[in-house]
């Protein structure tokens, strides 16, 4: 792609996949997907399909990790070796995988009121089936659906959007190519009801004036995310059950 | 009543509350699991993790025997402690126990006394926000299931939920289920009444003679009793 210098990811206000500047791809979350763990959900968003188990709390192992004062969070972030066109043909851990797993731990650790369950642990799970840009802010939003369902107790919900800037516009929900071709891409996780920031990277470069611009709209992508879980969470705890499940 | 779904972070009450499952700040009570909420503002968990209170009723599986006592385990994350010298009688691993709370500290650790081992039959798991449903107001949900299907069920605060070898194990199994999933709605009682009357006919069972959880609010003394056996 390199000697395609002309590639354009914005052109008379449509991006590459024809949204708009503001525009988000679609987003489906299901609650309750796997009937053994104690919290599950699923996410498909535009072409990112993400399942997310959480365990616990339980015995932390090894013991040497507990601590007698809370509940640690053990978060372990995988992308499938099928999950994208390139790259990720190893599974296991990688130098991504375990930033991300660490960055996603971190949000939840500021969220979970873990002062409850001294000496043990609580694991979240998350696999990326599908791949397509934008698979932390994806895996964050499900993650916490699933720790919801599992009934651990949180200081507050938590949705991920990632904000970018492609061809000198600041873009909402950056795609894969808008994301590999662009000039810059910020994920912003933020909680619900204080609108805190619990998850902010930056790569490539942005202005102060842009910063704030890109915190303005992941608070409101952030708000119809929010809506969207709840929707999910809701649907699931009528029926009680999540029968027509499909990937 | 009005009931609505409420999720963690959601303001329930004005002020400073002490309500179970929510947490409290900037004179604000806010929700931290997934609860419903009436009108009226009363908040009740839908999901929770079962937290041990002294004198909490529960029910343990052996999973360890020692010199100095059994260890229990209760459907979380420690296991509760049974004192060798607190009994009157041996058990055995796999063995299914009834007991009370007697001490927790504050990191984890559960002493439990007041121990009667119950007959043959099956544990199952049960989400501990749902008991108060599966119990019903003064046992009217329990008196019912074993109307219908026999024999003898008992439910720890745990949520382990213990039933008798001689009852209609599929029926209950399956009722159960039905009263996870419905849990949060009104008139429960009559549902699964019209349900269970559908799955058997109408054909009630046979009560079970001398059922243990009959004996559940004998005084200590007589349960002392039963051990010297």
């Amino acid at each position: 792609m390199a000697a395609n210098e002309e590639v354009k990811l914005f052109v008379n206000g449509k991006r590459i996949d024809g949204r708009g500047a503001d525009e988000m791809r679609a987003v489906r979350i299901e609650v309750g997907i796997i009937p053994e763990a104690d919290g599950s959900a699923f996410i498909e968003w535009g072409g990112n399909k993400i399942v997310c188990g959480v365990y616990g709390p339980r015995e932390c192992i090894p013991k040497h990790d507990a601590s007698p004062y809370h509940a640690i969070v053990k978060c372990r972030y995988m992308m499938s070796p099928f999950a994208s066109a390139e790259e990720h043909s190893k599974s296991g851990p990688s130098r991504r995988s375990t930033e991300l797993s660490k960055v996603i731990r971190e949000v939840f650790e500021n969220l979970i009121i873990s002062e409850k369950f001294p000496n043990t642990q609580i694991d979240v799970y998350i696999d990326v089936l599908q791949a397509e840009g934008g698979t932390r802010t994806a895996s964050v939003t499900a993650a916490a659906v699933a720790l919801a369902n599992a009934g651990i107790p949180m200081k507050d919900m938590v949705s991920a959007v990632a904000i970018g800037k492609a061809d000198g516009h600041i873009l909402l929900d950056l795609g894969k190519l808008e994301d590999n071709f662009g000039e810059s891409d910020t994920p912003v996780a933020l909680s619900n009801r204080d609108k805190k920031i619990l998850l902010l990277q930056m790569d490539g470069l942005l202005t102060k004036d842009e910063i704030k611009k890109v915190i303005e709209m992941a608070e409101s992508a952030c708000g119809k995310l929010h809506e969207k879980q709840a929707d999910a969470l809701k649907k699931f705890y009528e029926h009680g059950e999540n029968e027509e499940f499909k990937l | 009543m009005d009931k609505k779904i409420v999720l963690p972070g959601d303001r329930i009450a004005e002020g400073r509350m002490n309500i179970p499952n929510a947490y409290t700040k900037d004179n604000g009570t806010y929700a931290a699991v997934v609860g419903t909420l009436d009108n009226e503002g009363h908040y009740i968990a839908l999901e929770n993790k079962y937290r041990p209170f002294v004198d909490d009723v529960v029910i343990g599986i052996v999973i360890s025997v020692r010199s100095a006592g059994y260890e229990v385990e209760l459907n979380m994350s420690n296991t509760g402690f049974i004192p060798a010298r607190m009994m009157r009688m041996d058990l055995s691993l796999g063995d299914f126990v009834l007991c009370k709370i007697k001490m927790v500290n504050e990191v984890g650790d559960i002493d439990l006394g007041e121990v009667r081992r119950l007959p043959k039959g099956k544990v199952v798991q049960f989400p501990s926000a749902k008991v108060p449903r599966l119990i019903g107001r003064k046992s009217s949900m329990l008196i019912l299931l074993k109307e219908y299907a026999g024999g003898d069920i008992m439910v720890g605060n745990n949520g382990y939920v213990w039933i008798s070898e001689k009852s209609n194990v599929p029926l209950l199994l399956k009722v159960i289920k039905h009263i996870e999933k419905k849990a949060h709605k009104s008139g429960l009682t009559d549902e699964v009444s019209a349900m269970l009357q559908k799955e058997t006919g109408g054909k009630k069972a046979l009560p079970m003679e001398n059922p243990p959880s009959a004996q559940m609010n004998r005084g200590m003394e007589e349960q002392e009793e039963e051990y010297r056996r």
